[in-house]
């Protein structure tokens, strides 16, 4: 890469260091316990998986750039600055080793927030050109086609008429004044459509008004993935625009993490300006239902159920509690993993890593802990939320030889449902 | 002749029977899509699923094969998509519902592989912007209706 | 220079020489890094930032069950040299005087035989602190000069403080005028080490608390 791109991504380094990420630095001990956080470290033993070692250039970077002796080294030619070589080496850290899971985040005795700052560091990675080649080109397409994977609006409305057929009733598009928008990640339109199914027979029988916007389903965020603001900004901006355009009360996050992440958390941020709106997790909104009395449900599971807490919907987004109120409805065996809710271990795929091909062998081998997890609790079934998720989980199952069927919890709530089927399929 | 003639009466009519009926009906709608998909282990896992003396083993087995072949073609996250592959990876998914144990799919395993199948010609219609999906559903109506009247017809033992 | 004049040196300007040397340089340290400042979040709180920020400056000393069991050795030990070494500097009789004389404050003293004791255990706690360091590849992998250093910082103000106390190897007063100095050079590299942490922790806990209560998470 040329000195002008390093130039890019150490001037983007100091941009993201803020007083958090110099008060965590500050603090660091080298107590070595995010080590033991983070699965990359735990299922390799590997030390350079340490999750402060990730974050080595951000440190140096912090140092040579914003403390007084660090300069002073650094002016004395006493420390030498982050080099193009560094960055490189540190790529695979950073994109293939990490998933933004932000376990270590809550590990660390002095309280440093490690994955806030490898979120930072990425966005020095991805100015310098050392973001992984999958994660650019799923980057790209969002930008260009809408969709990281090239999905298109009339694919989109294949699916929807597929599904319309099925569930007999026609899917809302375009519908302004609805209090929903509902955004779809593209892995549930290609690999798990039928969570479309799921959240119209579930509105319909809670008789929620809702929308697609032919303008803006997708809702997962590669920008932030791959570390690039302006990107995940472009990116939210296209939801905010329609939302504001059909003048939605709410948008709603589909069974995706870092979208999730993405619209509610750092959205505003990224827009530089509050929502005119608000945002939820289809989880959050579906616990609503069900606390208005307006989710009836019949008969329950009664295999063995346990809940794989999606790193940016539990750990990083709050939504952890939803869940488990609406497994209670419809399982009567449900068990929690040992360290479960926020302290939930990762699947190995979330930020990026799944996107990234460099990855795959890293990635099955971080699915040992999830395995060992899934060994204690012994479920018949396990229940997630997050598409991507979904996909690791039934890799990591199958590599294993571990007979679980993976299945979305928005989907058994919608098999769950006291109303009765729509009488009449729609004939073309 | 047992007349289906919309998804709801399909779909209940397939969940009241008997699995080892549902997985002999999800292989011939599976059977119907096959084209769709060029990996020879789904081949193999409909020819076990189509085959009503097939042991508990060979269809643990088959089972375990559909399951890596939905695994090898899904979509990877991220990737440029190809609708092609897709109906290939659900016509995986319609196998691998014909040969699931009962009780593990709601719906029952014929329902689950009628709409992956329904699903794969979906795809197809993405990728090439021809829409047979009305003709794969009546299809399948025709081919639960046909069976149905085949096994009402049958002499009792 | 005699051994008196030596003492009185340390004890007077060196002393004031290096808490000025402390106290500027972690205030310094401390502007240095808050006025990098952050940017206001502009997404909607599910819950309170100020208050989750408080709760984990208190419960981030106690980790959860799976984290304890996995780092029990430094949760445990880093415990025990860290009581032990706050009990030596501040529940220790002489040390107390010193504070009282200067501050006008002083509390109970802790009987001498238990602060003996105590520094006996702090020390033995930091050379197995220092052993761990080296032994496991974690810790051997990120470990630098620094971290050996502020080890060795550690531990000198102990070790030089029990000798002095027990008279051993040199007359008392040049025993005293070496712990004093120890201390000196302790205050003195503070503010420009990971020793800084003693400030810091509590900031960076709170601002950790604060992003994950903004969202509703204990962390």
């Amino acid at each position: 890469m040329s000195g002008a791109s390093l130039e890019r991504g150490i001037h983007a380094m100091k941009e993201q260091i803020d007083a958090p990420t110099a008060m965590f630095f500050s603090a660091c001990v080298h107590c070595g316990m995010c080590a033991e956080a983070c699965l990359f470290f735990t299922e390799t033993r590997d030390p350079k998986y340490t999750p402060i070692h990730k974050l080595e250039p951000l440190r140096k970077v912090w140092q040579q750039e914003y403390t007084f002796w660090g300069k002073l080294a650094r002016t004395l030619g006493l420390s030498k600055p982050v080099t193009d070589a560094e960055l490189t080496e540190w790529e695979t850290l950073v994109y293939d080793s990490c998933t933004l899971c932000g376990r270590c985040s809550m590990v660390c005795p002095v309280g440093n927030d490690i994955a806030y700052m490898i979120r930072k560091l990425r966005e020095g990675m991805a100015a310098s050109g050392h973001a992984p080649p999958g994660l650019i080109g799923a980057t790209g397409r969002a930008v260009t086609i809408g969709s990281p994977m090239g999905v298109k609006l009339p694919a989109l409305e294949a699916q929807i008429r597929h599904t319309e057929e099925e569930i007999g009733f026609t899917i809302p598009l375009d519908v302004e004044g609805a209090e929903y928008l509902c955004t779809l990640s593209s892995m549930e339109i290609m690999n798990f459509p039928e969570y479309i199914a799921a959240i119209a027979r579930i509105f319909h029988e809670a008789d929620v008004s809702w929308t697609l916007s032919s303008e803006a389903f997708e809702a997962t965020n590669s920008g932030i993935q791959i570390g690039v603001s302006d990107i995940a900004a472009v990116l939210v901006e296209r939801i905010v625009k329609a939302a504001e355009k059909l003048k939605v009360k709410a948008v709603i996050s589909p069974e995706c993490g870092h979208a999730y992440m993405a619209i509610r958390w750092e959205g505003p941020n990224l827009i530089g300006r509050p929502y005119p709106f608000k945002v939820f997790h289809i989880l959050e909104v579906l616990d609503e239902l069900r606390k208005a009395g307006k989710l009836r449900t019949t008969g329950k599971e009664s295999r063995r159920l346990t809940y794989h807490d999606p790193c940016q919907i539990s750990r990083r987004g709050g939504v952890f509690e939803q869940p488990r109120n609406l497994l209670k409805m419809v399982a009567e065996n449900f068990v929690e993993m040992p360290e479960t809710g926020v302290m939930n271990w990762c699947c190995g795929a979330g930020g990026g890593v799944s996107a990234n091909e460099r990855a795959n062998e890293i990635k099955m081998t971080a699915f040992k802990r999830k395995k060992a997890q899934l060994d204690a609790v012994a479920p018949d079934a396990l229940v997630s939320a997050c598409a991507n998720c979904r996909i690791q989980l039934e890799e990591g199952l199958e590599e294993n030889n571990m007979d679980i069927p993976v299945i979305s919890l928005t989907e058994t709530i919608a098999e769950h449902l006291a109303g009765k089927p729509p009488t009449e399929a729609r004939q073309s | 002749m047992t007349e289906i003639s919309n998804d709801t009466e399909f779909r209940d009519r397939l969940e009241s029977l008997d699995p080892a009926y549902q997985r002999i009906l999800a292989a011939r709608f599976v059977e119907k899509v096959l084209s769709l998909c060029d990996d020879e282990r789904v081949c193999r896992v409909v020819k076990v699923a189509a085959n009503p003396d097939a042991s508990a083993d060979e269809l643990r087995t088959a089972l375990h094969s559909a399951r890596v072949a939905i695994i090898d073609s899904h979509a990877r996250c991220g990737a440029d998509s190809s609708w092609k592959d897709q109906a290939g990876y659900f016509v995986a998914r319609a196998a691998a519902a014909a040969v699931s144990p009962p009780g593990q799919l709601a719906g029952g395993a014929a329902w689950h592989a009628a709409m992956s199948s329904r699903m794969a010609e979906t795809c197809r219609s993405i990728d090439t912007a021809e829409d047979n999906t009305g003709q794969v559903r009546q299809q399948q109506h025709l081919i639960l209706s046909e069976f149905l009247t085949s096994i009402e017809s049958a002499p009792h033992e | 220079m005699t051994e008196t004049e030596f003492l009185l040196w340390v004890r007077g300007p060196a002393f004031q020489g290096a808490t000025v040397i402390f106290v500027l340089g972690v205030a310094f340290r401390l502007l240095e890094i808050l006025l990098l400042g952050r940017k206001p979040n502009l997404a909607e709180a599910r819950g309170s930032a100020m208050l989750g920020g408080l709760r984990t400056i208190a419960t981030r000393s106690f980790p959860d069950a799976g984290t304890h069991k996995r780092s029990a050795f430094t949760h445990y030990v880093g415990y025990i040299f860290h009581i032990g070494f706050f009990v030596t500097l501040l529940l220790f009789a002489p040390h107390i005087l010193v504070i009282e004389k200067a501050f006008g404050v002083g509390w109970p003293a802790l009987p001498t035989p238990v602060v003996d004791a105590t520094a006996v255990i702090t020390m033995i706690a930091l050379i197995a602190v220092l052993l761990h360091r080296l032994k496991d590849p974690v810790l051997r992998f990120l470990s630098n000069f620094q971290d050996y250093f502020a080890w060795f910082l550690t531990i000198l103000p102990v070790f030089t403080g029990y000798i002095a106390f027990h008279r051993v190897g040199a007359p008392p007063p040049t025993l005293i005028a070496i712990h004093i100095l120890s201390i000196e050079l302790l205050m003195v590299v503070f503010p420009f080490t990971k020793l800084m942490h003693a400030f810091t922790l509590f900031m960076a806990r709170w601002y950790n608390g604060a992003i994950a209560g903004y969202r509703g998470v204990s962390s």
